[in-house]
C-alpha cells in the first residue's frame, strides 16, 4: 500500500489528505478519515480546528470523532478551543458534554448559563448530568456535583422548552449513580418534581420526561 | 429604552402596541404578546385594534400597519381567544396575502370552524389558480400551506373539505404537497398520507426534509419514529417533531409507551 494512496490506514497521510481537501464535500469525508486511522491521538489537533470552519457536516464528524477519543482529546480541546469563535465553541461545548470529562465544567456551565444557541444549552445541560466523577475522591466529586447541580437548577429556568427538556435528563442522570437519601438526590427530586408540576412547566414532554426520571431514581 | 428585540416587561409591551407613532415598537410589541401568551386583559382588545391597522396594500408606500397586523394576528392565534374569530374571518379576504396566510394560521391554532367554509372557499379552484405562481412575487396566488394547515388543524373532516384538499397533494411545490398530506392524515387518519410525508422525509432538499419532519410532528403520527430519526437534518428539528409525537400522538402506535420516543430524544440533545 502506497502512502499516497487514500486508503493508508496511516495518521500523517490521512492528516495530508485533509489538509489538502479543496471543497465542503472533500472536507467532510476528509475529517471522517481522520477519525478512524492508526494513531487518533496525532489527528486531535485537527479535529479541533475542524469545529471552527463553519462547516456542519465536517464538524459534526469531527464531534464523534472526538467523543469517540474521551479524555484524552479534552486537554487538546480546551487548549486550542477559539474563544471568539462562537461556532467552535458550540461545537466544542457538545464533544465535551458527550466526552463527560470533569475539565470540561467550567465550559458547560458558563455555556448553559450564558449561550445564545438553545442547541448549545441543550448540550451543556445534558453534559452536566453526564459528567464521569467516580474516580475523583470523594471530596472532588461532592464539589463538582454541587455546581453541576447549581448549573441545571438554574437551567430549569430555561425561556426553551428543550433545554428544560435536557435539564430533566441532566438531573436523571446526576442522580442515578447516587444513594437516595443523599442530599444530592433529594435535591434533584427537587428539581424534577418542579418540571413535572403543570403549574411551573408548560411543556407536556418535559413534564413527562421529569416523571420517567422520577420514575427511574424510585426504581434505583 | 427598550426598542427592538430587548427584554420588556407585560406593562411596557401593552403601552408600545398602544402608541401609534412608532410602528416598529408596536410590531414587535404584538410579537411580545404572543410569545408570552400574554393574559392581560388589555392584550386581546388592543391586538385587535392592531389587527385593524391594516390598509390597502400600496406598492411603494409604507407596509408597516399590515406588518403590525399580520404580527397582530399571529399573537391573536396563540393567546387563542375566541374573540379574535370574527376579526381573523374578515383578514382572510384582505388583499394582501401575507395578512391572509397569518389570519389562516391563527384560525387553525384558535380550531374556529367558522373558518372552514371561507378555507375552502379560497382554495377551491385548487393548485391550477389557487395554487398557481404570481408575476409578481415567487409566491402563490393563495398562501396555500397555511389555509391547509389550517383545515387539518381545525379538523373538519367532511367530504366537501377532503375534496378540496386532495388536489393539493400533486401541487408542484413539495411544501405544498407536504401541508396538503399533513391536513389529510389529521382529518382521516389514513396511512397513504403519512407515507407520501415519509418520503418527503427523504427529499434532496434540506427544507423539504424539514417541513415533513414539522408535518409528522403536528400530526403526532408515532410510525415516524424511526424515519425521523434517520432523516438527515439538524437535531433541534428532529427534537420538535418527536416532541409533536409525544405530544399528539396518532396512528397504529399511539397507544405505545412514551419511554421509546423520549429515549429517541434523548439521543438527539
Amino acid at each position: 500500500m502506497t502512502a499516497e494512496r487514500g486508503d493508508s490506514q496511516h495518521a500523517a497521510d490521512r492528516i495530508r489528505a485533509f489538509e489538502q481537501a479543496s471543497s465542503a464535500e472533500e472536507l467532510v469525508v476528509a475529517t471522517r478519515r481522520l477519525t478512524a486511522c492508526d494513531d487518533p491521538l496525532a489527528t486531535v489537533p485537527h479535529l479541533v480546528r475542524v469545529l471552527g470552519f463553519n462547516n456542519p457536516g465536517a464538524a459534526v464528524a469531527a464531534v464523534d470523532g472526538l467523543i469517540a477519543l474521551g479524555p484524552a482529546a479534552v486537554g487538546p480541546l480546551l487548549t486550542h478551543l477559539d474563544a471568539h469563535n462562537y461556532g467552535a465553541r458550540a461545537w466544542a461545548v457538545r464533544a465535551l458534554a458527550g466526552i463527560g470529562d470533569p475539565r470540561g465544567l467550567d465550559v458547560l456551565e458558563e455555556a448553559l448559563a450564558t449561550d445564545v444557541g438553545p442547541s448549545v444549552r441543550r448540550a451543556a445541560a445534558r453534559g452536566l448530568g453526564a459528567l464521569r466523577l467516580e474516580s475523583l475522591p470523594e471530596d472532588d466529586r461532592q464539589r463538582l456535583r454541587e455546581r453541576c447541580l447549581e448549573g441545571l437548577e438554574n437551567g430549569r429556568r430555561d425561556g426553551e422548552w428543550v433545554v428544560r427538556y435536557a435539564v430533566a435528563v441532566g438531573f436523571e442522570g446526576l442522580a442515578l449513580p447516587l444513594p437516595p437519601a443523599h442530599p444530592h438526590s433529594q435535591r434533584v427530586g427537587t428539581g424534577l418534581r418542579l418540571l413535572l408540576a403543570p403549574e411551573q412547566e408548560e411543556a407536556r414532554v418535559v413534564r413527562l420526561r421529569a416523571g420517567v426520571a422520577l420514575k427511574r431514581l424510585e426504581r434505583r | 429604552m427598550a426598542g427592538d428585540g430587548e427584554p420588556i416587561s407585560e406593562a411596557e409591551a401593552l403601552e408600545q402596541l398602544r402608541q401609534t407613532d412608532d410602528q416598529s415598537r408596536q410590531y414587535y410589541a404584538a410579537w411580545w404578546l404572543g410569545r408570552m401568551r400574554s393574559q392581560h386583559p388589555e392584550a386581546v382588545p388592543l391586538l385587535l385594534t392592531a389587527l385593524r391597522q391594516r390598509q390597502p396594500r400600496n406598492p411603494g408606500a409604507g407596509v408597516e400597519h399590515n406588518a403590525v397586523a399580520r404580527n397582530a394576528a399571529r399573537a391573536l392565534g396563540k393567546i387563542a381567544d375566541a374573540r379574535a374569530v370574527s376579526e381573523l374571518l374578515a383578514v382572510l379576504d384582505d388583499a394582501d396575502d401575507g395578512l391572509r396566510e397569518a389570519a389562516a394560521r391563527a384560525l387553525g391554532e384558535l380550531r374556529a370552524k367558522a373558518a372552514v367554509p371561507p378555507l375552502i372557499r379560497r382554495l377551491a379552484s385548487g393548485p391550477d389558480v389557487a395554487g398557481a405562481h404570481r408575476s409578481d412575487s415567487p409566491r402563490l396566488q393563495e398562501p396555500c400551506e397555511a389555509m391547509l394547515e389550517a383545515l387539518g388543524a381545525i379538523g373538519v373532516a367532511e367530504a366537501e373539505v377532503l375534496a378540496v384538499i386532495k388536489p393539493f397533494t400533486r401541487h408542484e411545490r413539495p411544501l405544498v404537497r407536504s401541508a396538503a398530506c399533513r391536513a389529510l392524515l389529521q382529518l382521516t387518519g389514513e396511512t397513504a398520507w403519512a407515507d407520501e410525508l415519509l418520503q418527503l422525509l427523504q427529499h434532496p432538499q434540506l427544507q423539504v426534509r424539514r417541513a415533513a419532519l414539522m408535518d409528522l410532528g403536528a400530526v403526532g403520527w408515532r410510525p415516524a419514529l424511526v424515519p425521523i430519526q434517520r432523516t438527515l437534518a439538524e437535531n433541534s428539528l428532529k427534537l420538535i417533531a418527536l416532541r409533536g409525537l409525544v405530544e399528539n400522538g396518532s396512528g397504529s402506535e399511539a397507544d405505545s409507551d412514551d419511554e421509546a420516543v423520549l429515549m429517541a430524544m434523548d439521543a438527539l440533545l
